[in-house]
């Protein structure tokens, strides 16, 4: 039996608050694992993540949902995709994506870069609009729409994961200020 | 009835008064009420004081070109200056004050400049204030600033918040007027995404200020009809109080939306928002600006624009007098009469520049065509006009109309150029518009309803077209054509007084007259030297008069003059409002260390670095002075074990079957074979050669990496590294992605350091000097089972190791390092002691790392590998860059060993004169070493490897200090390196 034992922290702290119509919480218990395609594999690409976690390879900006541990795969960039998952064991999380793929792809895990937090509620594009340069529109980000962009100088992907939910992701270091934007927007722009 | 001056009718509220006051005085007006439209309404008719002249001016317009009527807004801090209260929405309690005046507003000490007139001509200030030399920065430019300038500052910071935003449209309508309501209502009803944006509080436009019928019915009530029907559609959004300031690139427009200056309390909310609206095509229907024309006092309070008039009368009800008389060139100032008159108010006189009939029978008016007003009386306000016949005539306001200006800003923000149309006398878009953007209406010069109303349909309608919807949208809405014809007619000859261009800025007939006399024949010179178009309104009443005056001086016609160059924002924005939320700590986002909290609940002192923060010292108890902890923590890590959270370092994941080949091809030194389980140290070269960062590079497996990187070029070097990869070498298969933030990462330094870790990293690795060497690297697991990274690099010159867990644990493991080094008295360091100890082994850092560094500086010319080729390789070679007696990192301590060294000082040889070509070098970092005793630091010195043992001075010119100092090794610790490899 080790002499410590180490205990993990949530980048929000496990933040939830509902504020008007709109309610935010911080998505825990999700791995996250990149998944790079080595140049000239994409068919064994495609095999291995249709055998390894039922799913087919969703193009840059989409997103599909796999079979095995409740998995929803990004589409970030041509040869690149994350995967978001229910892991099992979440100190192996790289490990359990390359076991599902094998040698078609370079993993890297990436559960603890992102702060992820769950905006959602009637007022959600309205407080978005105060810091996402995107159109989030039905016709223009559709449900399981992925995409990369910046929100007040920081990095953030957004995942369109319901008709008024978004999950954002953004860097696990500057997670409060982060939090601290959204919340300013939603307050913004309530009532 | 609020106000002696109010008329039956307009588009207000009766059944609420709203209590205001304007200087102290208490006032009341009606919800719908601007300040201005209120003011008039109260029989204020001075309202603030010229630019220059100190002049009694009053309100001239009725919308955003407003130049006379500036107030401020608001007290103490919420104090707002040079206001328009034409665009002031009324709300009850608003405070107001006039402005530019010193004593009162009607007794201004200040006025005496309007008698020395004669000397303050246009460019007086280039002329006046030659001699002598000496009095201009302390006697001149204080005098002038203490008078110039229109309102004061609240000198506080602004306690209100802003915001911005972004929408998306298929099309962006520019103004609610009858074109851009007919384009709004087309591309609704077929169902395009529509913004539609007005900088008024009420939609309509002209249609609100007008007697118009559209499809059978008055203007102002179609108009709502219409509002309330885009209201309804769940794809147009309507933007009121919303000014669409200018056009960007790629269809993007910035807009300012005034959310609540209409209201006394904000309720927490932002006051306005600065939105980006990115959209496919858009309409502008910006209407257009009525222009005055210029005879001699046209400045006096009273003197307004008839248009501006016909607004107050028709949307305020308000009569801006009692009797009231017209000056125009054009068949529209003719309406202002006629709707006054039908309002009851008296009209005196009808003057009309043209030999023509009467336009329309007004009743008890003057009519006199051929006419020409050439002079003003009245103190505080015009009592009466005289003509170029001798008559004059009683009236306590004049209407003037000099035509419409269409306003063309936006069309020319991307360097389109407007034309002349002789047939409307005045500049119209131009054939280089904005991508993506039609003109429609007035804003076109085609200025009747029934046009602006047909054109806005029809410019919906290809719009639409063009991308691709096709449901119908509808009819387009129908109106009479009333008359509209114009004559070219700006100034009246015959004025002996100053006939005012630029009411704004007090320019007159007569400076334009000067600056061309002086030589200033471009519009663009003619603005400078006479300061025309400038401040809040751009000339929006004034350019177009002011080049015919220039044109008539030159010879040339107006089209050939030219306009100046528009630019954004088409009106004023608040710079709180382009700041938005970046203020104070929000300027920024902040990022904080694994081990933050654990630091700050010790006390810790925080340092920027970047965007972090990071630990800089660990104050202690007794500890009077940042270097006493700072010597503690150094001596503490040399004597024992040190821990220090250097999770800022950039880490980047490589990995590909050629990663290998491409870390040789980026780092200066070879990297092809180094081993799994190896770290290396790796030097970068920019493609000009000069060394851009350093770190180490680590082989988890074969095909896998991992770079670390400074703190400041995390970013850099990773962006670099991608364009490598996609653009210099795509053949290559090579995958990055950041593990910066996967990784907290932790400095373990000292002699006791492998203790310690021994009891953090699980029994089952050895880390045993024999197992794992310096320089070894590899997977481990931590605490009973956690995974985690141990890498055995020294950056301390000690016995060292770097271990990392994933980030979720960082804190943890802190603490838990903390607890078991207790038995070895492990200390918590900052960056500050970090510093010191990498001066003291003189590792280079971001001082020495300055973009104009190369390897033979930092004496590493040797890691420049010629077996390769790499990033930087070839222009490494150039000459200048390998001198024999070029800069040289090197070590200094000063002779006296009790005196401190001042980084930033340069190498002077003995004797010599502080000048330039006596300058050997610099000093880039110094460093109080706790362990020798003395200051010590590193710099660069010519030919400084066999100058070792030599004194120079190391002078500071900004601090007053000129040290010898005695040329060392850089390598002021243990130079053998054996403490790191034992």
């Amino acid at each position: 039996m080790a002499d410590f034992a180490l205990e993990p922290r949530a980048p929000l702290g496990g933040y939830a608050e509902t504020l008007g119509r709109v309610t935010l919480a911080e998505a825990t218990g999700l791995a996250l694992v990149s998944a790079a395609v080595p140049n000239g594999g994409d068919e064994a690409f495609a095999a291995a993540l249709a055998e390894g976690l039922g799913a087919a390879r969703p193009a840059a900006g989409d997103s599909v949902a796999g079979d095995r541990y409740g998995a929803r795969l990004l589409g970030m960039q041509p040869d690149q995709l994350f995967i978001l998952f229910e892991a099992p064991d979440p100190d192996r999380a790289a490990e359990t994506v390359a076991d599902a793929l094998g040698p078609a792809a370079y993993v890297t895990d990436q559960s603890d870069s992102w702060a992820m937090l769950r905006i959602a509620g009637a007022g959600v594009r309205a407080a978005l609009e105060r810091i996402c340069m995107l159109d989030l529109d039905d016709a223009a980000f559709p449900e399981g729409r992925v995409a990369r962009t910046v929100m007040e100088h920081l990095a953030v992907i957004v995942l369109r994961d319901g008709p008024d939910s978004f999950l954002l992701m953004s860097p696990r270091s500057s997670a409060g200020s982060f939090l601290h934007a959204v919340e300013v927007s939603v307050e913004n722009t309530a009532g | 009835m609020s106000g002696p001056f109010r008329l039956d009718g307009g588009a207000l509220d009766r059944s609420r008064s709203l209590a205001f006051r304007f200087d102290g005085t208490a006032l009341t007006g009606h919800p719908g009420d601007t300040l201005a439209s209120a003011l008039l309404a109260n029989g204020v008719r001075l309202v603030g004081r010229s630019f220059k002249y100190h002049r009694p001016r009053g309100v001239f317009t009725a919308g955003s070109e407003e130049p006379n009527a500036l107030v401020e807004l608001g007290s103490g801090a919420h104090r707002e200056p040079n206001t328009r209260a034409t665009v002031a929405e009324l709300f009850d309690g608003l405070e107001a004050f006039s402005q530019n005046y010193r004593g009162s507003l009607r007794h201004d000490l200040l006025a005496a400049n309007d008698l020395i007139a004669p000397f303050l001509s246009a460019g007086f200030y280039y002329k006046t204030f030659m001699w002598p030399k000496s009095f201009w920065e302390k006697v001149y430019e204080p005098a002038i600033r203490a008078s110039a300038g229109l309102g004061r500052l609240s000198g506080e910071a602004d306690p209100d918040s802003y915001d911005k935003g972004f929408l998306h449209c298929d099309l962006l309508v520019i103004g609610a007027g009858p074109a851009g309501l007919a384009a709004a209502l087309a591309a609704g009803r077929s169902g395009a995404r529509v913004i539609l944006a007005d900088e008024d509080f009420v939609m309509g436009g002209r249609l609100n200020a007008e007697t118009h019928e559209v499809n059978g019915r008055a203007g102002a009530d179609w108009a709502m009809d219409a509002v309330r029907e885009l209201d309804s559609m769940d794809r147009v959004r309507l933007l009121l109080r919303t000014t669409v300031v200018g056009a960007w690139d790629h269809g993007v427009y910035g807009a300012l939306e005034r959310r609540t200056d209409h209201l006394a309390e904000s309720g927490g909310k932002p006051r306005q928002v600065l939105w980006r609206i990115y959209s496919r095509r858009a309409i502008l229907a910006a209407g257009a600006t009525e222009r005055p024309i210029a005879f001699g006092g046209n400045d006096r309070p009273g003197v307004m624009l008839a248009g501006a008039v016909r607004a107050y009368a028709n949307r305020f009800a308000v009569g801006a007098g009692r009797r009231i008389g017209l000056f125009t060139n054009n068949d529209d100032g003719w309406r202002t009469a006629a709707d006054l008159a039908a309002k009851g108010v008296e009209v005196a006189a009808v003057i009309d520049v043209r030999d023509r009939d009467p336009l329309a029978e007004v009743p008890g008016a003057r009519i006199l065509t051929g006419g020409r007003v050439t002079a003003t009386w009245g103190r505080r306000g015009v009592r009466g006009i005289e003509l170029a016949t001798g008559e004059r005539i009683a009236l306590d306001c004049l209407t003037v109309s000099g035509g419409w200006n269409p306003n063309v800003h936006l069309t020319c923000h991307h360097g389109g150029r407007p034309v002349w149309r002789d047939d409307i006398a005045a500049f119209a878009p131009g054939g280089s518009l904005p991508a993506g953007m039609t003109v429609a209406g007035a804003a076109n010069g085609n200025f009747t309803a029934a046009a602006a109303l047909a054109e806005g349909h029809g410019a919906a309608v290809a719009v639409l077209d063009g991308l691709g919807f096709s449901a119908a949208a509808g009819d387009p809405p129908g109106a009479s054509d009333e008359a509209a014809a114009v004559s070219a007619f700006w100034h009246v000859r015959e004025s002996r007084g100053r006939a005012w261009l630029d009411l704004q800025n007090d320019v007159t007939v007569k400076d334009v007259v000067q600056a061309h006399r002086e030589g200033f024949r471009s519009v663009e010179h003619l603005k400078r030297y006479t300061t025309l178009g400038m401040a809040t309104d751009q000339g929006k009443t004034a350019n177009v008069a002011a080049l015919a005056v220039m044109a008539e001086q030159t010879g040339r016609t107006i089209a050939e003059t030219g306009t100046t160059v528009f630019r954004a924002p088409y009106t004023p924005v608040p710079i709180a409002a382009f700041a938005g939320r970046s203020r104070g700590r929000e300027f920024r986002p902040t990022r904080l260390t694994p081990s933050h909290d654990w630091a700050a609940a010790r006390g810790a002192v925080f340092v920027e670095a970047g965007m972090w923060l990071r630990a800089q010292w660990f104050p202690r108890p007794g500890e009077t002075h940042w270097r006493h902890s700072v010597d503690r923590e150094v001596m503490q890590t040399r004597g024992s074990v040190g821990i220090c959270d250097v999770t800022t370092l950039g880490k980047i994941d490589i990995q590909g079957r050629d990663a290998a080949e491409f870390l040789n091809k980026v780092y200066a030194n070879g990297f092809a074979r180094l081993a799994v389980g190896k770290v290396r140290y790796g030097l970068m070269l920019r493609e000009d050669g000069i060394c851009y960062d350093d770190g180490t590079t680590a082989r988890l497996g074969e095909t896998h990496f991992l770079m670390t990187t400074t703190t400041a070029n995390a970013v850099l070097v990773f962006r670099n590294l991608e364009f490598a990869r996609q653009c210099l070498w795509p053949g290559l298969d090579v995958h990055l992605i950041s593990a910066t933030e996967q990784w907290a990462q932790f400095a373990v330094a000292g002699p006791n350091s492998r203790s310690l870790l021994r009891k953090i990293v699980d029994p089952e690795y050895d880390i045993s000097n024999e197992a794992f060497p310096f320089m070894a690297c590899g997977a481990v697991t931590v605490c009973g089972g956690t995974p985690g990274r141990l890498f055995r690099i020294s950056f301390s010159g000690e016995l060292a190791y770097e271990i990392a867990v994933p980030a979720r644990y960082g804190e943890s493991l802190m603490a838990a390092l903390m607890a078991a080094g207790e038995e070895f008295d492990a200390v918590a360091y900052g960056t500050e002691a970090l510093g010191v100890m990498r001066v003291e082994k003189g590792h280079a850092a971001g001082p020495e790392l300055i973009g104009q560094t190369t390897a033979r500086m930092l004496g590493m010319q040797r890691m420049v590998s010629k077996k390769k080729d790499c990033i930087g390789n070839i222009l490494s070679e150039r000459p200048e860059m390998n001198r024999e007696d070029g800069l040289e990192l090197i070590g200094f301590r000063p002779v006296d060993r009790s005196q401190e060294l001042p980084s930033g000082a340069h190498f002077l040889a003995p004797g010599a004169e502080p000048t330039t070509a006596n300058d050997e070098g610099w000093m880039t970092s110094v460093a109080w070493s706790p362990e020798l005793g003395h200051a010590i630091g590193l710099g660069f010195i010519r030919n400084g490897h066999v100058r070792i043992g030599e004194t120079v001075r190391a002078w500071d010119g900004v601090r007053g200090r000129d040290v010898p100092v005695e040329i060392v090794s850089a390598h002021f610790l243990d130079p053998e390196g054996e403490r790191l490899r034992g």
